[in-house]
């Protein structure tokens, strides 16, 4: 049943196979042939997923017009981005004398020559349709190599079989770059997306049902830390709407407590990272030290949020208040990031991994990453960063929070915190607004 | 004395039954280790089941475990999980054999 769920759906056979079995499979221009998907290529490269970039208009100290993401954004969970750190050969390791290749934009679907953001018709030829809507990817020929000329190129499956398993990406076309970020499985984000982690998943739904695309533009949440988005937004209510509980108390909760809050009680992934100090592997390469956590296995923090973000050297989160109405209070995974931080300015260093991935070196990486951006000067001092990530998958019905999990006196929701009065609080957290609700409820369940 | 006898006898029993109602528990202990695979088998894109060979980075040791779960197998299948890859395994031994528990890349971006 997973791997139902798993794969580019294929209710029925894709047009076309009859052409591509003929003429084989050249990339975009076989998928814009005989008058399919005209324009589609083209249109990809306006997007989120080959800019890796885009206006950032919620969020506090970005400048207008300009784009952001991971093309150029420094934050701790990734201390690079695809401007330095991107896909190269690193220097070889002075024990093994081995070498490999790595860089953020490894996820891109270009083929690296044509690279995040690049435009025209070689750009639109080097799109990898495929990575993303073929259940038959043959992921081994996606790795990066040197070609004759000594560029490094990302590889692509423009295969037959895999052009002709083409249909609405499945869950595995997503995650198999989403998964990954961060450094790892479930690093970044910490969450899976199967049957036993979420309600969704359970119900045989793939990413795309949620995230529908229009144009390939995919629609995104307000993940404080997710920036870049293609103008177009998901949430619960586009499917479940503002009142979808059977019992009204619970209904009048949604005004001012998101979803996510009741429906997604635990995160995961990476608890925290030191881009100061690499960890040495058995193979002699190095990477962050990093606190890993399962999916499911860590608690949110709970924050009031207004969909506008708090962007400091220092900290990345939600803004808003009990007191502004557009605020809900939302869960957040809380992540802590240490890395290199300019004493003159406060401002967070980026970093090259090539350095520090070969020798440990992590200050090599800061220098290699400021003369990618013409900083000059600069006096690298270790900090730390806390961001808060959203909380938007794990979810789920049976384990949702009840009335006890938030009002009883040690209920997750610390409402002092959130704005509350003492008295407030108090009567909050007293037994006597949920008792009869849910004696009742037990009365019907046993 | 008799009281002694007695209370050693359902000691005794109890603990026998403990060991009938939860047989798997004292076997299964749990096995972790990061190594590299040597070798991965598997029957065909509709097999329920595989084996995987790791040498452990610490030891050199090769382990060859069982590897059940749908989300693994997918990936062995579309190749996401390939020969060489460096993997995070936590494994159990039951009836004798290594029955992978966790199976994750430990490479990411």
């Amino acid at each position: 049943m997973l791997l139902v769920a798993g794969s580019a759906a294929q209710a029925k056979e894709h047009p076309g196979r009859a052409y591509i079995e003929k003429n084989g499979y050249d990339g975009p221009s076989s998928c814009e042939a005989q008058g399919c998907h005209p324009g589609s290529a083209r249109k990809f490269l306006e997007t989120v997923h080959w800019k890796h970039a885009s206006p950032a208009d919620n969020v506090d100290g970005t400048e207008p017009g300009r784009e952001y993401g991971m093309k150029n954004r420094i934050y701790t969970m990734c201390n690079g981005n695809d401007l330095v750190n991107d896909l190269k050969e690193i220097p070889p390791n002075p024990k093994t004398g081995k070498t490999k290749f790595t860089g953020c934009n490894t996820c891109h679907p270009g083929n690296h020559i044509s690279d995040v953001g690049s435009t025209g018709k070689e750009a639109e030829n080097a799109v990898d349709c495929l990575v993303c809507h073929s259940a038959a990817y043959d992921y081994r020929l996606r790795k990066p190599f040197k070609d004759e000329a000594g560029r490094i190129v990302m590889g692509q499956d423009r295969s037959v079989k895999a052009a002709a398993a083409v249909g609405r990406p499945g869950v595995k076309n997503c995650m198999v770059c989403h998964e990954a970020a961060g450094g790892g499985v479930l690093v970044k984000r910490g969450f899976s997306f199967t049957r036993e982690t979420d309600v969704h998943a359970a119900n045989r739904m793939v990413c795309v049902d949620c995230h529908g695309a229009k144009d390939h533009r995919i629609p995104t949440g307000y993940d404080p830390n997710n920036w870049a988005n293609d103008g177009v937004r998901v949430a619960c209510a586009d499917c479940h709407g503002e009142a979808p509980h059977k019992d009204e108390d619970t209904n009048r909760h949604t005004a001012r407590i998101a979803c996510q809050t009741c429906h997604i009680p635990r995160t995961g992934g990476a608890l925290a990272k030191d881009f100061t100090k690499w960890t040495q592997g058995t193979d002699g390469f190095y990477e962050p030290t990093t606190l890993r956590m399962e999916a499911n296995e860590t608690a949110p923090v709970y924050a009031w949020y207004n969909r506008t973000v708090a962007n400091t050297p220092t900290f990345i989160g939600p803004k808003g208040s009990r007191a502004d109405k557009a605020s809900r209070i939302h869960p957040f995974k809380m992540y802590e990031g240490k890395a290199y931080f300019d004493r003159k300015t406060g401002q967070l260093l980026s970093m090259d991994f090539a350095p520090p991935m070969a020798t440990g070196d992590t200050l090599a990486g800061v220098a290699s990453a400021a003369k990618t951006l013409g900083i000059r000067e600069y006096d690298p001092v270790p900090g730390w960063q806390t961001i808060y990530f959203g909380s938007n998958h794990l979810v789920t019905k049976k384990k949702a929070l009840s009335c006890a999990n938030c009002h009883a006196g040690n209920g997750v929701l610390n409402f002092r915190a959130l704005g509350y009065s003492e008295e407030e609080t108090r009567r909050l957290t007293s037994a006597e607004i949920y008792f009869d609700k849910m004696a009742d409820r037990q009365k019907e369940e046993w | 004395m008799k009281r002694f006898a007695l209370a050693s006898i359902l000691f005794a029993v109890a603990v026998a039954a403990a060991g009938f109602i939860f047989p798997s528990a004292a076997s299964a202990e749990e096995i972790k280790l990061i190594g590299v695979i040597t070798e991965i088998e598997i029957a065909g894109p509709d097999a329920t089941t595989a084996t995987a060979t790791l040498k452990d980075n610490k030891t050199g040791d090769l382990v060859t475990v069982i590897v059940n779960d749908d989300l693994t197998l997918d990936k062995f299948k579309d190749h996401r999980i390939v020969v060489g890859d460096e993997i995070r395994l936590k494994y159990e031994i039951n009836d004798g054999k290594n029955v992978s528990k966790y199976f994750r890349k430990t490479a990411g971006c």
